[in-house]
């Protein structure tokens, strides 16, 4: 079995290490990377604690890619949202309206959410849904997570 | 649930590709977007000693309107790619069912190519190797034995790939190419009545790319599951017909998701191809339907729930084609 | 000296203070954990759901380089997880799942390989995996101390209820069915364990009660209570599935005291299809005498729980007997309740407890009573429904009780008397109601206790052991104590998750919470604010009980302007030479020997559409009024009401193990269905706010109250479309069918589940 020296940028930083065809993205990100924010759940596709983004900042799911796949890509992770200590308005906004409960889901759920404010500066509610039917919320329902993006999303049409 | 052993290579060209897979045919596998072959690998459902890359291959990327207004789709592309995709988006079933596949996480992964590719499931079989310890193995992993449906010599489970029926509907064909050549063939050729080789991909061939006629007239797809967004099909319908006076004067009509193989359907269409779309005849279709649909497996939703949403989907395609 | 609530912090939409840990991906999970030596562990399962075990071989799993312990039940002959259940799997295995063997390696996919490695050999036995099976006549009996495989069984009668059945116009009986369904926490299952010391176990898992979890695993040990320490950061989610250590704590503690360094366990998908203790399949007759006028005289519920292979959760049994009279008024009460084993996965309890599931049913029951006697539901809940100041039959009193005008309010504003009875073919409207007590005594006590410490700067920390699973009890404290001294949430810091330093407390179940958690923690804010006082009025030369505490000040009462601050008057007490420093103690234990001291309320009315030809059905709104006393945090409030009606549509519509041969078919959160965001109805809710005398600033308990009313609301909807009771839940499509098809062919009557065998042993 082969190791490969791979080249990751990982929230702005460039890593270099040795990946084996075993190790998923996920693996690699909460294991010698040691970012734990991205979740570990059901690691098959369904639940989507372990969601980051890919370059072009779209939620992809880190259990369901091997790591060796991603030599020389950029990856954001919840670690990533912040710029210079401030956090970024979806984490804010997921404060302000209680969309966060126990936690665990919520880097899985903010990374989605914040996809979909990429694609959808001003996401409608099927956006939304459609975007985020991909993650699980067992303490929220959901309810206040859309609250959140909608509430940052109509901040945007304001500023037009 | 850890990935097996196996040694993992990224061709940068599909001859490459090729040559690779084409070395040891039988213990290597293709990845696209991994959804799915990473799944099964996980469940030690498939345990490839090599797995080959795809996702560098330029000659599997790009969506080309063909000079007869054909869409040819390379099959490395990305189902997300495909939703922005404008000519994809001007055919609004296509687009449909695009984005009834899982979630958008999923599509940001997935490919066409992987999704027409899907391994067949089943529910005593898509497990862990722990769990299917439980059962012993069965005509896919390796007995004379089928769990789902006792007593069947060729496995039943079902194809789950949502794109599958709408593009058969629409008559689109595939390239195929493997270290020997090339080979084009209608998507209805591409898959077969065993669970097990679901399709007829040789030995180290791979999908190239799907080339789908402008449609003649309406098309249609509904899917149908537990949730709508992020699950498999209970079932899915796609059709497509050429329309005269109101009338179908060709159709087609392909039933996902309760079979191994799309089921395109012959009595139902040749029912309606001579009583037209009015409700009686749309009554005796769906009685037509009948002789299709063979012996149905309790996977996923009971056999009697199949039968009775197989009627369904029959039902309401044509009452879309009616109504377009 | 009065701490009642003013104009300040409870009662405020207060952001919870956990957040931005949880939402910059700091907080700290179990599996984040990683110790110093770290091993991985892997438990073996039985592929069987009843065998012998011939032979467990482990030498080539051991001559794996990096394995670096592996234990079997044989070498740990008295380590027991109950009365007769032992921690590993000893000459025979009783279900699919059950720990057969584990080892411990430097990294997980060393574990993992080594894991198949493990060879061992079984003898299959003929196995009783459903209820059916299990009390056929003549079935194999799974225990010897069980003939029949009759487990516990609680009877109980209240009052005379065959003299009040007799007395009674009309008496209608009904069964219902709810099947085995998994907590589906957000955090798996996992479990850091070091024992290098084989004096000293430190648990690191998430826990909704540290002070089971200890004594649990002291008790196995031979420990005790204090050479167990229980460590939990952040908690993933609790709904009842946390509520007691499980195999993988101590097979965790075992690898690691073997290999002589920390060793964490941690549930794949499937493996937490077998970890849980979830529900189980449940059979319920109900039956009800009422008068002509629609008075309930009696009430009886039988019910037949699968425990699966054994009773860990016998405290459930008793439950049911009490609810019924939580909600009604009634002369009588006849109770029979019986565990049957199966061999399956033991059981325990989901999200809203046996009552929501149970309320599924006779919610529908109820309705149909009502409509016999030609009586709009809501007009005969408003007939029978408690009211303050009544006792129920068991003795509780309800000394605060909105459930009338829960129950007006929610008709009123969903509109449900131009509705019910006039929608649309398909469509369909039902009301639920429900009530949920906060704290109970019974299987063990209901003590809380809290320490409020006051620092040089101001920041006040409180020291509780109520795990924050996610419901906000945190959040809750520290509003709480803010309160009591002035000061601002912000102002303070909570100290939970380590039962070495947190003073005890039960923990978060029962919805015992905001009520006893929060009494501790008042009463200890209280002791400070008093300690504080006497040092406040020595500097201001008044009495102590006359000051006032607000907004970071304390004054003589009605002299605001001599106000000092906060920060001064802690000032006094550090650097002074008497020690004063603060240090607040508080306690609570409801002075009731057994149940409940206080209980929330609800109403709420579901709107639903039916697909008649595919049965899928759709949510459309669900209107909720809510007695649960004196909301200290509407935000969270809401959040939980949210959660809870997600997860009692959940229960209602979605969620099944499909269970075969004691296997589960669908364990993951694909084949487990789960709504998720298209499927939320629009769900609009009042609060209706009793203040509880009891409770802290009249604060009752949502901890589990919302969801069992979602439950019944959702399923008397359903009923209302199809035209009459569904059998069973969850109602899925092809339920829905033939419930669709039966009322084709019999009419309106009522549809019921296939009833069981009564059984060998028929208690
Ligand atoms: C949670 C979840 C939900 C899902 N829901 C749906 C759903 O609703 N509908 C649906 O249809 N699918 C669903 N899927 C399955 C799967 O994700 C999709 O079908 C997806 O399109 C597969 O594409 P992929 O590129 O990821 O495939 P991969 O996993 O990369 O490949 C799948 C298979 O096809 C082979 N393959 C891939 N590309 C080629 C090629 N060019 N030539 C030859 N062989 C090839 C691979 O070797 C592999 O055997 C779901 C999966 C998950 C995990
Ligand atoms: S862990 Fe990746 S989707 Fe669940
Ligand atoms: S906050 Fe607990 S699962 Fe989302």
């Amino acid at each position: 079995m082969n190791r490969e020296m791979i080249r990751l940028t990982v929230n702005g930083d460039p890593y270099e290490l040795l990946a084996s065809p075993r190790q998923t993205l996920l693996d690699v990100i909460r294991g010698p990377l040691g970012l734990t924010g991205t979740k570990e759940g059901c690691t098959t596709g369904s639940c989507g604690v372990c969601t980051v983004h890919n370059a072009s900042g779209e939620a992809v799911l880190s259990c369901l890619t091997p790591a060796l796949e991603w030599d020389g890509e950029a990856v954001t992770t919840i670690e990533g949202l912040e710029t210079s200590g401030r956090l970024d308005e979806i984490q804010q906004a997921f404060i302000d309206h209680h969309a966060v409960q126990c936690g665990f889901c919520t880097p899985g759920v903010i990374m989605s959410a914040r996809a979909v404010l990429n694609e959808h500066p001003s996401p409608q509610m099927d956006q939304i849904n459609d975007g985020m039917s991909g993650v699980i919320c067992r303490c929220t329902g959901h309810i206040k997570v859309r609250e959140a993006i909608r509430a940052v999303g109509s901040k945007l049409d304001r500023r037009v | 649930m850890l990935l097996p052993a196996h040694d993992y290579a990224q061709p940068g060209s599909l001859d490459e590709a090729l040559a690779l897979l084409n070395a040891s045919p039988a213990t290597s596998r293709a990845i696209a977007g991994g959804t799915d072959l990473i799944y099964n690998m996980r469940g030690r459902l498939e345990q490839p000693e090599l797995v080959v890359s795809l996702r560098r291959l330029p000659e599997l990327q790009g969506v080309r309107q063909l000079s007869d207004g054909s869409l040819r789709i390379g099959a490395g592309e990305r189902l997300a790619d495909l939703l922005r995709n404008e000519a994809v988006q001007r055919w609004s079933a296509l687009a449909g069912a695009i984005r009834s596949v899982a979630s958008s996480h999923v599509r940001n992964m997935a490919t066409l190519g992987g999704n027409l590719c899907l391994q067949t499931r089943c529910w005593y079989t898509n497990q862990s190797e722990e769990w299917r310890a439980g059962r012993g193995p069965c005509l896919k992993t390796g007995s004379p034995d089928c769990h789902a449906l006792p007593g069947v010599e060729v496995c039943v489970a079902l194809n789950n790939a949502d794109l599958a029926p709408l593009l058969i509907a629409m008559q689109a064909t595939a390239t195929l190419a493997s270290a020997g050549g090339r080979r084009e063939l209608p998507l209805e050729d591409f898959y077969t009545d065993d669970g097990i080789a679901h399709t007829v991909l040789g030995p180290g061939e791979l999908l190239l790319a799907l080339t789908i006629p402008p449609p003649p007239g309406p098309a249609v797809y509904w899917k149908h599951s537990s949730r709508t967004g992020l699950d498999f099909s209970w079932g899915t319908v796609g059709a497509s017909a050429t329309m005269a006076d109101g009338r179908p004067v060709a159709l087609r009509v392909v039933l996902g998701s309760l079979t191994t193989r799309p089921l395109l359907l012959d009595a139902p269409v040749r029912t309606i191809l001579e009583q037209g779309l009015g409700d009686d005849a749309i009554a005796a279709a769906q009685d037509a339907l009948r002789g299709e649909l063979g012996a149905l497996t309790n996977l996923y939703t009971p056999a009697a729930y199949k039968r009775e949403l197989a009627r369904i989907l029959l039902k309401r395609a044509l009452l879309r084609l009616r109504e377009s | 000296m009065s701490t009642e609530a003013r104009p300040g912090v409870i009662g405020r939409r207060q952001p919870r203070l956990d957040g931005f840990e949880k939402v910059s991906g700091r907080a700290q999970f179990t599996d984040d954990v990683v110790l110093p030596g770290m091993l991985y562990g892997k438990i073996l399962r039985s592929p069987h759901a009843r065998a012998r075990i011939r032979r467990i071989d482990t030498s080539r799993a051991e001559r794996l380089p990096g394995v670096k312990a592996i234990v079997t039940g044989e070498e740990i002959p008295g380590l027991m997880f109950s009365k007769h259940q032992p921690v590993l799997a000893r000459g025979v295995v009783n279900y699919v799942g059950e720990e057969v063997a584990a080892l411990a390696a430097l990294d997980p996919v060393t574990a993992e390989d080594a894991l198949r490695l493990i060879d061992v050999e079984y003898e299959p036995l003929p196995a009783v995996t459903t209820l059916r099976e299990a009390l056929r006549t003549g079935a194999p009996q799974i225990h010897e101390h069980a003939p029949g495989n009759i487990g516990p069984v609680k009877l109980q009668d209240f009052g005379d209820p065959d003299a009040a059945f007799a007395a009674s116009d009309l008496v209608l009986s009904d069964q219902f069915r709810t099947p085995m369904q998994h907590n589906t926490l957000a955090e798996f299952h996992v479990a850091l364990a070091d024992f290098s010391d084989p004096q000293r176990l430190l648990m690191w898992t998430p826990t909704q009660s540290a002070p089971m979890y200890q004594k649990g695993l002291a008790q196995g040990f031979g420990l005790s209570d204090s050479q167990v320490r229980i460590l939990y950061h952040h908690v993933g989610g609790a709904f009842t599935g946390r509520g007691r250590p499980k195999p993988h704590h101590f097979i965790a503690a075992l690898l690691s005291r073997k290999a002589g360094r920390p060793a964490k366990i941690r549930a794949t998908n499937d493996e937490e299809f077998i970890v849980f203790r979830g529900s189980g399949d449940t059979h319920y007759s109900f039956r009800t005498g009422v008068t002509r006028d629609g008075r309930i005289l009696a009430l009886e519920a039988d019910v037949t729980f699968d425990c699966g292979a054994w009773d860990e959760w016998a405290m459930i049994l008793w439950l049911p007997a009490l609810y019924l009279n939580w909600v009604y008024r009634t002369e009588a009460i006849r109770y029979r309740g019986r565990f049957v084993y199966t061999n399956s996965v033991p059981k325990g309890s989901h999200h809203g407890g046996i009552f929501g599931r149970m309320s599924a049913g006779w919610m529908q029951h109820i309705n149909r009573v009502a409509e016999e006697l030609g009586m709009d539901p809501v007009e005969f809940h408003l007939r029978n429904a408690v009211e303050q100041g009544d006792t129920t039959m068991d003795a509780s009193t309800f000394h605060s009780c909105g459930l009338k005008d829960c129950i007006r309010d929610a008709a009123e504003r969903a509109g449900w008397k131009d509705k019910y009875g006039r929608l649309p073919p398909g469509r369909g409207i039902g009301i639920g109601i429900g009530a949920q007590a906060s704290g109970s005594k019974g299987a063990s006590n209901d003590t809380s206790a809290a320490m409020v410490k006051v620092a040089e700067d101001g920041i006040v920390t409180v020291y509780t052991g109520i795990p924050d699973m996610g419901q906000g009890s945190h959040t809750a404290m520290a509003m709480i104590a803010a309160e009591v001294l002035g000061i601002e949430p912000a102002d303070i810091r909570i100290v939970a998750g380590d039962s070495e330093v947190t003073p005890f407390d039960w923990g978060a179940f029962s919805q015992r919470g905001t009520f006893t958690t929060g009494n501790a923690v008042k009463a200890a804010a209280e002791d400070a604010r008093q300690q504080l006082a006497a040092v406040a009025a020595e500097a201001l030369g008044v009495e102590p009980d006359a000051l006032e505490f607000c907004g970071r000040k304390v004054w003589p009462a009605g002299a605001p302007e001599r106000a000092l601050a906060f920060t001064d008057v802690i000032g006094h007490t550090f650097n002074g030479l008497e020690g004063r420093f603060i240090m607040g103690r508080g306690f609570f234990n409801s002075p009731r020997k057994f149940g409940a001291l206080a209980f929330s309320f609800g109403a709420q009315v579901a709107e639903v559409e039916v697909d008649r030809e595919t049965g899928e059905i759709r949510v459309l709104k669900i209107t909720a009024a809510h007695d649960i006393g004196r909301a200290i945090n509407p935000l969270a409030v809401e959040g939980q009401l949210d959660g809870q009606v997600f997860s009692g549509l959940s229960q209602v519509l979605f969620e099944e193990c499909r269970v075969e041969g004691g296997q589960v078919l669908n364990p993951s959160r694909l084949e487990y269905k789960l709504p998720r965001t298209w499927e939320l109805p629009e769900v609009d809710y009042r609060l209706i706010e009793t203040i509880d005398p009891y409770g802290p600033f009249g604060a009752k308990e949502v901890g589990e109250g919302p969801i069992i009313v979602t439950m019944s609301a959702v399923a008397n909807a359903v009923a209302d479309a199809l035209g009459g009771m569904v059998p069973e839940i969850p109602m899925t499509p092809w339920r829905v069918l033939r419930v669709l098809r039966a009322r084709e062919r019999h009419g309106a009557g009522p549809i019921h589940p296939p009833g069981l065998p009564e059984g060998d042993q028929a208690a």
